[in-house]
């Protein structure tokens, strides 16, 4: 197979067509069309409930959508999984889970290691560059019940990398996580940019989705806009979004206040 | 008997043995499948699923007129599968929440084979006997055959453990990753909870319906305790369980009117307590102990901030206070007495006869670096 990404900019990294997703009869999301082009960083805003969750896990198939389908690199997603990554929130498994950081970390290779197979020297490799790279090499060996919350998110984001993946979907990394974590989390999401990676990110903190993502897309169960940040991220768009209750932010290109 | 006597015993004596051996191949397949389901929260599933294999054991008597071993546990397998099947379909079908589910079917089936085998009892046909034998167990009654066939089982089911170790362990760790790496999960959960079905009706003969979801539990909850490693817990309850097996056989062997199911399940149970209150790090006592010993390191500061405290309302920093006059500064803690002693032995205060308490130059200056962390108002 040749590199998907040699084709240039005219196959987008991630196509999302007419995803609609049910919970009983409730839709959760209705008919989203979504196209992100490779090597941006894209979040995803939204109110509770607005479906941001269910828009990563329905894409990854994790969820059986209504209807609609999810395009990788011009293919269905199912044939382009190994080009895929995820980050799930932190707060889905039990940390008390009987197992080291490292081992947490190469989880992200059971994928590529095959079946009977125990990880090898590589993976280890692997891991422990990925742990490096988030800042976690001394963790490596300890329990994970004796992680804070942003060493959890950290070493989540390190069983991504390992998976070495050009797409990534992250759910809430920044969720209540420290300054360091934070810093952290930017400073891999510019390297993976750089590497001509895409990564999909849900976001709560509107405050920052102009200084660290180049896209955004504003979702309440349907897809409100999106597109580069300057262009979507308006006070209209938001209110739309989020009907009205967006006091506390300020966009800029516009002066009107908020009520 | 002396200790010695009962070893010999279990290595002489053929019924013993035979009983030993079932026991500890039982005890170490539900230690270790068990371990997988305490991690997956499934600890009732066990419960639901052995109870549900009372119908399955009735009727495939009923149907093929044999109590031969295989045939029994072939038809407590399906019972407890469908069951399981079951109970799964109940929850992703419907609202009703897993706990429901679980309480459900576990009534449903076992009021189902309770009322088979009452039936059946009636029935004039001498063939019968035994069966009841299956709700609380009865290990006297395993013959070789039994034995052989148990440990074929758990040798399967653990062969399987291993083949999928990385496979089972992100099902219990973090399912959802798992399905976005492209693993099958769902045929992955299907077998690992047919491996535990292999483990409960492996237990079925010797310790019963009734009592074998402590077989799946109590091992791997006592393992948890002392490790911190999936496979070290694994090796662990398989350990944990064989010993409550052995251990039970034996002691209900020398004593007469003593079921051994029971026996084996007390035997759990006191290694499950033990685990639970002595383990290091986990165990209840140290997390008491150390408690108990930071409360107390809490205590001496607060005194000793008191005293500097009262100390520093004088011009000599040195003038002494009685324990009576740190005491009233703390609203609701007592006992200043006994801590100033204690941080006379660590040569931060002295005593000056009747006059009462001071401090030495090293307690002003502990006294000094806790007021300025903690503040100076008064506690």
């Amino acid at each position: 197979m040749t590199d998907p990404r040699a084709k240039g900019d005219t196959t987008p990294a991630i196509e999302v067509e007419d995803l609609t997703v049910a919970y009983r009869d409730k839709p959760v999301l209705w008919d989203i069309d979504l196209i992100v082009p490779p090597g941006i960083l894209m979040a995803i805003v939204g109110p509770n409930g607005a479906g941001k969750t269910t828009l990563i896990k329905a894409s990854l198939g994790l969820i059986q959508p209504a209807a609609g389908k999810v395009l990788i690199y011009g293919k269905p997603y199912p044939e382009q999984r190994k080009m895929v990554a995820y980050v799930p929130q932190r707060g889905s498994v039990d940390w008390d889970f009987p197992t080291t950081v490292l081992d947490v970390v190469m989880m992200g290779r059971y994928g590529l290691i095959g079946w009977i197979k125990r990880p090898g020297k590589k993976d280890r490799n692997f891991a422990m560059e990925a742990l490096d790279k988030v800042g976690m090499t001394s963790y490596a060996e300890r329990q994970i019940n004796q992680l804070s919350g942003g060493q959890q998110q950290r070493a989540f984001l390190a069983r991504a990398l390992v998976q070495q993946a050009d797409v990534y979907f992250m759910d809430e990394p920044f969720q209540g996580v420290d300054a360091t974590t934070e810093r952290t989390i930017i400073s891999l999401l510019r390297d993976l940019r750089s590497e001509g990676k895409t990564v999909l990110v849900v976001h709560h903190d509107l405050q920052t989705v102009p200084e660290y993502f180049d896209w955004v897309t504003l979702l309440n169960v349907r897809r409100i806009a999106g597109g580069p940040v300057q262009e979507v991220f308006t006070e209209e768009n938001l209110r739309a979004a989020y009907g009205g209750r967006i006091g506390f932010l300020h966009p800029k290109a516009t002066d009107k206040t908020i009520d | 008997m002396e200790f010695f006597d009962l070893l010999q015993k279990l290595f002489t004596d053929y019924t013993l043995r035979t009983v030993a051996l079932g026991s500890a191949v039982l005890g170490l397949t539900s230690g270790a499948l068990g371990t997988f389901a305490v991690l997956r929260r499934q600890s009732l599933l066990g419960d639901a699923m052995s109870h549900a294999a009372l119908p399955g054991i009735v009727l495939a008597f009923m149907l093929t007129g044999s109590k031969a071993p295989l045939v029994l546990v072939l038809g407590a397998s399906v019972a407890g599968w469908a069951g399981t099947l079951l109970i799964m379909n109940i929850i992703s079908g419907s609202r009703i929440k897993s706990d429901s589910a679980m309480a459900l079917i576990l009534s449903v089936f076992f009021g189902f084979g309770l009322m088979l085998l009452t039936w059946i009892q009636r029935q004039p046909n001498a063939a019968k006997a035994g069966l009841d034998k299956f709700l609380f167990g009865q290990a006297a009654a395993l013959l070789v055959r039994d034995v052989y066939i148990m440990s074929a089982l758990g040798l399967i089911a653990l062969l399987f453990v291993a083949l999928l170790w990385n496979q089972f362990k992100l099902l219990s760790f973090d399912p959802e990753f798992g399905k976005s790496l492209g693993l099958p999960m769902r045929a992955l959960d299907i077998i690992l909870t047919g491996l535990l079905v292999i483990a409960i009706v492996i237990g079925l003969q010797t310790v019963g319906v009734v009592l074998m979801s402590a077989m799946i539990v109590a091992p791997a909850a006592g393992a948890r305790q002392w490790t911190d490693r999936l496979g070290m817990m694994i090796v662990l309850a398989g350990i944990f369980g064989a010993l409550s097996g052995i251990v039970g056989a034996v002691i209900s062997s020398n004593t007469s009117h003593l079921p051994t199911g029971p026996t084996i399940v007390l035997s759990i149970s006191a290694i499950v307590i033990i685990s639970l209150f002595l383990a290091p790090n986990r165990g209840l006592v140290w997390a008491w102990l150390r408690q108990k010993k930071s409360r107390r390191r809490i205590r001496m500061d607060s005194v000793l901030r008191d005293l500097y405290l009262l100390a520093s309302q004088h011009d000599d920093i040195y003038h002494p206070h009685e324990a009576a006059a740190v005491d009233l500064m703390s609203k609701s803690r007592g006992g200043a007495a006994h801590c100033l002693n204690n941080l006379r032995e660590q040569g931060l205060v002295r005593q000056e006869g009747a006059g009462g308490w001071s401090m030495t130059d090293a307690g002003i200056k502990q006294a000094r670096e806790i007021v300025s962390r903690y503040g100076g108002n008064a506690s």
